[in-house]
């Protein structure tokens, strides 16, 4: 961690507006530092309030270590690198290594949740009303902490109070010693009051709301000790199966409501072994890097293009131009994309009645794929306009001036002056945009969503990229497979990784230049 | 000591968001235990439009029993966020969407059942109840029901066409004087759409999922890929771009009621909703049923039913069964929803007392009379995408039988995977 | 001729370059200005002309608080988001230690993993935030900052690490010798040098947030609390698509305003920036 700027030995006696500056930011700093233990002990209340000691635990230890990080005179870079890395950790490596998680289960619509809350849906699905059953009028009431039910009978008028043990004709409405709860305060004891049923010859009254009670009966029930669940009626009997969680009958018939369970590594053999990936996947693949490489290429060209075309001082409406070139970006893009789908229409599109053509963008796959990379020049070349302009600006003017006075073109001094130092300051910028276009789903997904398709395979399109063709085989089946979806982005995210870290290393080599 | 100012900016700029987080819950802790002890809350999801017009209700609501009443609108993947939101314990108590999202709630647990009394069933139409029926149990309360007919502009049609082919015929004449540029607007789009392509598949003698003995879709009995669909298939391929041209790929969600109602076609595909559109724009209009094939079955469109459903893992349960089960089910409520959304209220009595102002509800609720339940088993899902992918293709102009092939074999691969 | 190899190409290019961008804007202009505007006309002059769309926007949704709650959302989240991606990127440029190589290229993975998959997660933290700090939670600005500034290490720090790069070594070295601490090294010498930077930077993260559509969908459901680019998306789902477009369309126009303010502001910086730092290096 030692640094070449750290330490006493690089320290030097600072320079008179040094000191007032660090008196000033001493104070700052003691400011700040107070305001840290200040969250903290506010965020501490609900945790203690909650019981919830692993998390104070937590937040003691990152105080304590935010205060000795900004006071010890050590670790200089991590002063510099900790307070994006909290929100970095918290908010995007926590969940991303969550999700690759689950691409060990079988996290998906119908498994989603644990076993106890599937036996709990089952059981409430399979309430009935007693057929033939009165309706009976209810409110709910307290004495002290005691909850009950105050049923009536509409027909008769009988008035009960129906508690654990069953009901107990009253006479009086309210009886004397109980309160009515308004709809407010039962509402405060919601769990309670749908768990609360009270016991009959022929099934249980449960409450439908807080104004009506129905006699009903739970026909399905689990029962622990064969860890399976029963139909009272019929009789079938549907056993756990902990490997595919749900509960499975002996003739293959399976609830629909399963749990989340671990299953290996069974998603990823899926990825590998699935025709319809197998049969796709070389195209796509291909097709996603031309994508990729395509969109980032061509924004950055055209960019520059503009850039350097506005950097003359001399031009006038600079500030217009560049105003009306930043317009597209400055646009919702969701919006722009779904513009651009409808301008593309084959009958209705404004290009072809502008061009006065008639074709079919988006139903041939090669003028699809044009189509989208013209869209995505449209919505990406604002950005790299604007970060070039900021780049050349950077530049320091004498290395320009240098090359005039040599008498060197204006063309050979850019190649020759700007546009390796542009490249070294772009450079981790192309490698990303890369990598975010390679998975630029809405990019796709809002204007062709992946087509034209052939007609003998609904499954990958001509301009589906590894993600788009992901999120079809994942969520376009009976429900969504997370866990699935998971291990395919895992796969995908191994060959982005690879690529950008190869491109990566090669970026050493220009950032010692100016180290 | 050497100061350090970068880092304690940095640390302090963290340190103001949550200082300001802090300024802002000065006033939720004063509020929120008393909420908890005299009224409880009730958070309701929906989409946009429909949380505007639940707005005045669920604040009556709030005021009539004491509570405070919240209505949340979740713009995109409803059905989703729904879910994953209650598993994590943040969603709402009530979620109001479509029936077809039954089967998926209940295999997720995310729905309780609701206990109507027989006076309440008796009083919803026979097939939106029948919507919200799932393995014997009644999952929801329906609310208003939609389904798809044939829009047609008077002023070119003067007549409902009994026939498909009678409509090509005259679409083709209003085309051929100049009167129209399309003969039809049934969107499809570049990838289809299974939902509006569906009365004409019906007719041809298609079907999508078989029924067992109780009535019940049976997902083991698919459809798509049988003969029938083939035919039907064929049917839509000679209406396509290389027959008829009354079925176009070009027309899509985007545009279809906008040619409509910009009266360069004559006869539209839609539903309850496209009828403000054309209101708006001045046109003459009428509805009817979608009309069969010649000597076909009937074009027999999908029902949908806006449902209100408990949610299982809410906070406020009984409250919000409640709502659903003894508020929602009030005409008055329906009646006004119907007016902030003009589709067929599934009450009776609300139905009726829309008709007498409004001859389209009567209309709708004509055309959808034989409507059939959108299926709401989960292995429905897996149809929408390919089915409509195969849709797009023979209007194309693809062999029907090929694409029929392909899309079974996708639906049938992702129902039993 | 003169004139056109040293302006007059500019000139073309520039031309050129706001032809195809204004093109996708003025058919939107034109939507937003035509009553009944919808997404399929196929012209780019409207067939009426009104102010009806954007009366209704005003008058008839919440979009002066969507308005507020974009513009305040974005500018807390790009500005502080800056400022961490500047600190980390003065780390990564300047300073030497174990991990340095690895916590960029890290960095640039982590961007990588689909978001849609990450909802979930994400889901898990804020229910447990909104249970413990409501103040925090869903449906706040606060929690919507917080969970944008996870990406403030991201793309940003790899830009501004890039220029960080390209201003020469000496100019430090001198400072420290001169007696600068390392604080003074990174206000004083390189955030004025490399100002052009940090202003496109935080376009680019204001801008960037004020269009993020997924999470704010998720996270702001009020409708009060919803952001510009969720309430508009709200107008035009489903059936609404059609009735709504002229409307949508409008908002979208008003959108790029406060993008087109930030612009006009950081501009001179970006501009500027060379002579104001290049005088003191």
């Amino acid at each position: 961690m030692t640094t070449l700027l750290e330490g006493p030995a690089t320290r030097a006696l600072p320079a008179p507006d040094e000191k007032s500056a660090s008196a000033l930011g001493q104070g700052i700093k003691i400011v700040l530092l107070g305001l840290v233990v200040a969250i903290a002990v506010w965020a501490a209340f609900p945790l203690v309030q909650a019981e919830y000691w692993a998390g104070l635990g937590l937040l003691v230890a990152a105080t304590a270590g935010l205060l000795y990080l900004y006071l010890t005179p050590r670790h200089v870079p991590a002063k510099y690198l900790v307070p994006g890395t909290i929100f970095l950790v918290v908010f995007q490596i926590f969940p991303v290594l969550y999700t690759a998680s689950t691409a060990f289960t079988n996290f998906g619509d119908g498994h989603r949740g644990s076993k106890a809350e599937a036996i709990t849906a089952i059981q409430t699905a399979s309430v009935t009303r007693v057929p033939g059953s009165t309706e009976y009028q209810l409110k709910i009431i307290t004495k002290g902490d005691a909850l009950a039910f105050l049923i009536t009978d509409p027909k008769s008028g009988q008035v009960s109070i129906g508690d654990a043990t069953g009901l107990k004709p009253v006479g009086e409405n309210p009886p004397t010693g109980w309160t009515v709860l308004t709809a407010g305060q039962a509402s405060a004891r919601s769990r309670e009051i749908t768990d609360f049923a009270v016991p009959t010859s022929t099934g249980a009254i449960r409450s439908s709301g807080l104004s009506r009670a129905y006699e009903g009966k739970a026909v399905r029930a689990f029962d622990p000790a064969s860890d399976s669940i029963r139909d009272t009626a019929t009789g079938k009997v549907w056993k756990a199966d902990d490997a595919i969680g749900a509960f499975v009958a002996e003739d293959g018939d399976r609830l629909a409501q399963g749990w989340k369970v671990g299953v290996g590594l069974a998603n990823f053999t899926r990825v590998i072994t699935d025709d319809t990936i197998a049969s796709s996947f070389l195209g796509t693949l291909i097709w996603d890097f031309v994508f990729a490489i395509g969109s980032t290429g061509g924004t950055f060209l055209l960019g520059m293009c503009c850039a350097i075309a506005l950097q003359s001082t001399r031009m006038r409406f600079r500030g217009l131009y560049r105003i009306l070139m930043v317009l597209p970006y400055a646009m919702p893009s969701f919006a722009m994309l779904l513009v651009w789908r409808d301008m593309f229409n084959t009958d209705f599109g404004l290009i072809n009645n502008v061009l006065g053509i008639h074709v079919d963008w988006l139903g041939t796959p090669i003028t699809a794929q044009l189509a989208v990379l013209l869209v995505q020049l449209w919505l990406g070349y604002p950005y790299m306009f604007l970060v070039t302009t900021g780049a050349l600006q950077a530049i320091p003017a004498e290395l320009t001036d240098a090359t005039k006075v040599d008498g060197a073109g204006p063309f050979q001094a850019f190649r020759a002056i700007k546009l390796p130092l542009l490249l070294v300051a772009l450079t981790p910028l192309l490698i990303s945009s890369f990598a975010f276009n390679f998975n630029n789903f809405n990019a796709i997904y809002l204007t062709t969503e992946g087509g034209p398709f052939p007609a003998d395979n609904p499954n990958a399109g001509a301009t589906d990229l590894l993600i788009t063709y992901t999120y079809r085989l994942a969520f376009g089946g009976s429900g969504a497979q997370y866990g699935f979806a998971a291990a395919i982005s895992i796969f995908i995210f191994l060959i982005v990784a690879v690529v950008s870290t190869v491109s990566f290393r090669r970026t050493r080599a220009q950032e010692e230049v100016y180290s | 000591m050497r100061i350090r100012t970068a880092g304690v900016i940095a640390a302090s700029l963290l340190c103001l968001v949550g200082a300001a987080a802090c300024g802002d819950s000065t006033e939720t802790p004063s509020s929120t235990p008393s909420a908890d002890k005299a009224g409880g809350e009730l958070v309701i999801w929906a989409d946009d439009k429909r949380s505007a017009a639940l707005k005045p209700f669920a604040d009556k609501f709030g005021q009539e029993n004491g509570v405070t009443v919240k209505i949340q609108a979740i713009s995109k993947d409803q059905q989703t966020t729904f879910l994953t939101a209650s598993q994590q314990g943040s969603g709402p108590d009530v979620m109001v969407g479509a029936h077809d999202w039954i089967g998926n709630l209940v295999q997720n647990g995310a729905i309780d059942p609701v206990q109507l009394t027989d006076a309440q069933k008796t009083g919803l139409q026979a097939g939106a109840l029948k919507a919200v029926t799932f393995n014997g149990q009644t999952y929801g309360v329906p609310y208003a029901t939609e389904n798809l007919g044939l829009i047609r502009n008077t002023e070119l049609a003067p007549a409902a066409p009994a026939t498909m082919e009678d409509l090509v015929a005259q679409g083709k004449k209003l085309v051929a004087a100049k009167k129209a540029s399309e003969i039809l607007c049934l969107q499809s789009g570049p990838t289809g759409d299974a939902y509006h392509a569906y009365p004409l598949y019906a007719s041809a003698g298609g079907y999508l999922f078989g029924t067992t003995s109780s009535g019940d879709y049976d997902a083991k009995d698919l459809g798509v890929g049988k003969p029938g669909s083939v035919a039907a298939f064929e049917k839509l391929r000679s209406l396509g771009e290389k027959g008829d041209g009354a079925l176009k790929r070009s027309i899509t969600p985007d545009n279809a009621v906008a040619t409509f109602t910009g009266k360069k076609c004559a006869f539209l595909v839609s539903g309850p909703w496209a009828t403000a559109d054309a209101k708006k724009a001045g046109i003459a209009y009428d509805i009817s049923a979608v009309p069969p094939f010649a000597g076909g079955k009937e074009a027999t469109p999908f029902l949908g039913v806006q449902t209100f459903y408990v949610a299982a893992k809410g906070k406020s349960k009984a409250l919000a069964q409640e709502f659903v089960t003894n508020y929602v089910t009030t005409p008055e409520l329906a009646v006004a929803l119907y007016q902030a959304d003009p589709r067929p209220p599934a009450l009776t009595t609300a139905l009726d007392q829309v008709k007498a102002t409004d001859p389209d509800v009567a209309k709708w609720a004509d055309a959808g009379k034989n409507a059939l339940p959108l299926p709401a088993i989960p292995e429905m899902a897996a149809i929408w995408e390919p089915f409509g992918k195969a849709e797009a293709a023979v209007i194309g102009g693809a062999d029907a039988k090929a694409t029929v092939d392909a899309a079974a074999k996708t639906i049938s691969a992702a129902i039993t995977k | 001729m003169k004139w056109f190899r040293d302006t007059g190409w500019r000139h073309l290019v520039a031309v050129l370059a706001v032809i195809f961008s204004l093109g996708p804007i003025l058919f939107v202009l034109s939507a937003a200005l035509n009553p009944l505007g919808t997404l399929s006309s196929s012209t780019l002059v409207p067939s009426g002309a009104s102010l009806d769309n954007f009366t209704r926007l005003l008058s008839g949704t919440s979009f002066p608080h969507w308005f507020l709650n974009s513009v305040m959302i974005a500018g807390l989240a790009s500005l502080t988001s800056i400022f961490l991606s500047a600190l980390a990127a003065f780390a990564f440029s300047r300073r030497r230690f174990t991990g340095r190589r690895t916590g960029l290229l890290f960095l640039l993975l982590i961007q990588m993993f689909p978001q849609f998959l990450a909802v979930v997660a994400l889901f898990l933290i804020f229910s447990e935030i909104t249970d413990l700090w409501p103040g925090i939670g869903f449906n706040t600005w606060w929690g919507m900052i917080l969970l944008y500034l996870g990406g403030a290490l991201g793309v940003n720090t790899w830009l501004m690490k890039g220029f960080f790069d390209t201003v020469p070594k000496e100019l430090d070295e001198s400072a420290t010798v001169d007696g600068a601490s390392h604080t003074g090294i990174f206000f004083r010498i390189l955030l004025p040098l490399v100002s052009p930077i940090i202003a496109v930077a935080g376009l680019l993260a204001f801008i960037g947030t004020i269009n993020e559509f997924l999470l704010a969908n998720l996270f702001l459901r009020d409708g009060a609390s919803k952001t510009l680019a969720v309430g508009l998306y709200g107008l035009v789902q489903g059936s609404d698509r059609n009735t709504n477009f002229g409307m949508f369309c409008a908002g979208t126009l008003l959108t790029a305003i406060p993008t087109v303010g930030v612009f006009l502001y950081l501009q001179r910086y970006i501009v500027e920036g060379l002579s104001a730092g290049a005088v003191k290096g």
